[in-house]
């Protein structure tokens, strides 16, 4: 097993090569910018829609000739019609200005409505027999529009207001809590899964995470993967190849280019990670910025450090696994070209490791779920999904590591025996019958 | 100390590609290696340096088989001449250096003082696409050598080279054996064979059909070639009619004819004198590693025997 021998130094030196190599070329660039940019937008998101709510503020006029309103009916409407939000505080949707008087004061708020200062005009008057509270909507706004359909349900606390007042009860001691305490009683059986008591909405929030982490590791190890692939192949059809040869072992130089190409691909992500982090960050000034107040940033819902290690962990064997594959299989072609037909096995492979996990997040406790998640080639989506859904004990998850790693030792193997013959063999189209005869031959 | 190539087979599929191949290469001698298209060259070489393994037989330099040799004992220049088009020569030069156990402070001075010797210093720093194909050759040379090792394989090394180059190239050849390299090349070039190699073998059908010091190869014919070159008479026409000689050659003002096994050379000098011609030239030599080489495998440019299967090892 010549193979074997002194992996170190020369698969660092090769890894170190195909790093430098990757991350100085145009695609990598190009690609790390728009991606980071993506993310930095994205993060922005929030900001922007609250924004494009902000610059639709709505100036309101409320007309009364009534002197016996509840004094706290100024009050109340502001409330009502600017709820405080944590995601915006002081954000306000309304502007409200109160004309109380005679026939001039009425005037006067007629004529805002007229010149355009005001798009609606509020006119609260009281029923002679019942003494209700009356309110007239003036206003040129669509009557089943968003800002009418506000507006009706808050005057609807200025008539329940209005009617307790005069029953001589006031609205603060209604909405005054109850009394409530909750007393800690130590439980039986611990055996209880925490996931079982979440809440539906954690639930939903978790199974949107898990299938945005699956589809960021499908990309990630299908780009990064391709990344060997082209490597292989272009030392190939360039014939540096030759001069590799006897250079270094097949062994150290598939461990070199899957080490050096999966670290420019961990330095993308970094860089994306980064761009979002920086993007959460920047929210607070950006937001003071354009809406003049002040908040904290909010983070991705139901991502955890656990789920994120996790992430972490899976992406590394899995692109190690695959990373494996896409280099024996681009040892097969000396064309980019051919790149795309002579990888696409483990499209396929990876795609149905998709498909089965995306199916699996809706039956995340069957058990064929459970024995998918065992396989290696699976494991990266379908024990993410699991782990996202909270549903997997360490032991599970160290199982399918371990499985995992075996599976990498034995590729590794594998991989090295077709690319020391692949990459003799030069040709229109290899097939792999002619490389496994090869395999067979060459040392 | 010898390398030793012990009865060396290799086979992809149907096409025997070394059959049966002996050699053995002295030390500090520069070995040529002849052969048309596909006749195992390639092969042979990839099987010394351990990147194939052969179906049977043993190579062993300095008494130890070629599987337990470091790498950096070989140094190989590929027919097939590649280099990482994005990187700069000097980078890739101290690349490769360090791949083969060189230091990189070292690796860094020599690959500096073989770009001085070969005039390209200025090229340290450029990428290798922007180098002609006959500098890139020159660097892939420097980096099949960059880590000073004993024996030196090197597949066509003088194709594509202008004359100038391939001076260079050869300077830097014999410098190499003087410090005590072993070389070994393939060539289609017979001057260049006859200029440099101590020993030759010819290969055909990857079997070896003469192989041996050149001195005593070219004599192994038996026959001799004269060289004859007469005042006023460019056709010498009466030569052909003497017994056991053959013309083979009419130059502008000399003719060449082989003289078979067993008949005298002198006498066709004295044949020139007794028909009173006055002699201007008279030359005695073995024939040429040429005419060798087309006598065993027949012409050279004609038969490019490609190894049957395509996407076969050649």
């Amino acid at each position: 097993m010549s193979g074997w021998r002194r992996l170190y130094p020369n698969a660092w030196y090769i890894a170190v090569r195909e790093y430098r190599g990757r991350i100085a070329s145009r695609s990598f660039v190009l690609g790390t910018i728009l991606l980071a940019g993506l993310a930095f937008a994205a993060t922005e998101a929030p900001v922007v829609v609250d924004y494009l709510q902000g610059a639709s503020q709505t100036n309101i006029a409320v007309y009364t000739s009534l002197s016996n309103l509840p004094p706290n009916s100024t009050v109340l409407l502001d409330s009502q019609l600017n709820p405080q939000s944590d995601a915006s505080p002081g954000h306000r949707t309304f502007e409200i200005s109160w004309f109380v008087g005679g026939a001039t004061v009425a005037t006067d708020s007629q004529r805002q409505l007229e010149n355009g200062a005001v798009a609606a005009l509020l006119v609260i008057s009281r029923d002679a027999k019942t003494h209700d509270l009356i309110f007239t909507l003036r206003t040129d706004m669509p009557s089943d529009g968003r800002q009418v359909v506000l507006l009706q349900n808050a005057v609807a606390y200025l008539a329940v207001d209005d009617r307790l007042t005069r029953a001589g009860v006031s609205i603060a001691s209604i909405q005054a809590p109850p009394a409530w305490s909750v007393v800690a009683v130590e439980s039986g059986s611990s055996d209880v899964e925490p996931a079982a008591v979440n809440s539906l909405s954690d639930e939903i929030t978790s199974s949107i995470l898990s299938t945005v982490l699956i589809v960021l590791m499908l990309m990630a190890i299908i780009t990064y993967g391709t990344w060997v692939a082209m490597s292989v192949a272009e030392e190939k059809g360039s014939r540096v190849m030759e001069l590799m040869l006897n250079a270094a072992t097949p062994t150290q130089m598939l461990a070199g280019k899957v080490v050096g190409n999966g670290a420019a691909g961990l330095t993308q992500y970094g860089l994306i990670i980064l761009a979002s982090v920086a993007g959460l960050v920047a929210q607070v000034p950006i937001r003071a910025a354009v809406s003049g107040s002040a908040t904290s940033a909010a983070l991705p819902p139901g991502l955890s450090l656990a789920t994120f290690a996790a992430f972490i962990v899976l992406f590394l064997l899995g692109f190690i696994l695959y990373a494996l594959l896409y280099a024996a299989l681009g040892s097969l072609v000396s064309r980019q070209e051919d790149i795309q037909s002579a990888t696409s096995p483990l499209m396929f492979l990876i795609m149905a490791g998709y498909f089965v996990s995306v199916v699996a997040i809706s039956a995340i406790n069957d058990t064929w779920v459970r024995v998918l998640s065992f396989v290696p080639f699976f494991t990266p989506y379908v024990m993410l999904a699991r782990v996202a859904l909270g549903q997997v004990s360490w032991w599970e998850f160290a199982l399918a590591v371990l499985l995992m790693l075996i599976t990498i030792v034995v590729a590794l193997f594998v991989a090295a025996r077709i690319y020391s013959a692949g990459v003799l063999l030069y040709g229109q189209r290899v097939g792999l019958r002619q490389v496994l005869k090869a395999a067979r031959v060459s040392r | 100390m010898p390398l030793i190539i012990d009865s060396v087979s290799k086979s992809f599929g149907e096409v025997r590609a070394l059959d049966g191949v002996s050699l053995e290469i002295r030390p500090s001698e520069v070995f040529g290696l002849l052969g048309a298209n596909g006749a195992g060259k390639t092969t042979a070489m990839r099987v010394v340096l351990d990147i194939l393994r052969p179906d049977a037989g043993t190579i062993t330099w300095d008494g130890r088989p070629n599987t337990d040799l470091p790498r950096e004992t070989w140094g190989y220049l590929p027919e097939e001449r590649g280099l990482y088009a994005k990187m700069k020569v000097l980078d890739q030069l101290v690349f490769f250096a360090k791949l083969h156990g060189v230091k990189p402070k070292a690796a860094d001075r020599e690959a500096r003082g073989w770009l001085e010797r070969f005039r390209i210093p200025e090229y340290a720093d450029r990428r290798a696409e922007q180098l002609s194909k006959g500098n890139q050759q020159k660097i892939q040379f420097i980096a099949a050598i960059l880590h000073d090792p004993q024996v030196l394989l090197m597949d066509e090394p003088f194709t594509g080279l202008d004359p100038v180059n391939a001076a260079m190239l050869k300077e830097a050849f014999l410098e190499m054996r003087d410090r005590g390299k072993t070389l070994i090349f393939s060539t289609h070039q017979m001057e260049q064979v006859e200029e440099l190699c101590e020993s030759i073998a010819i290969l055909d059908r990857g079997k070896v059909v003469v192989s041996g010091n050149v001195r005593d190869v070219r004599r192994s014919t038996g026959r001799q070639v004269v060289r004859v070159a007469v005042e006023g008479d460019s056709e010498i026409a009466w030569l052909g009619t003497l017994d056991g000689v053959r013309v083979t050659r009419r130059g502008q003002d000399y003719v060449e004819a082989e003289v078979a096994h067993g008949h005298d050379a002198e006498a066709v000098l004295q044949a020139a004198l007794d028909r009173r011609c006055r002699v201007r030239h008279f030359e005695i030599t073995d024939p040429s590693l040429e005419s060798i080489f087309i006598e065993h495998v027949g012409q050279m440019d004609v038969s490019e025997r490609t190894l049957a299967p395509k996407a076969v090892v050649a």
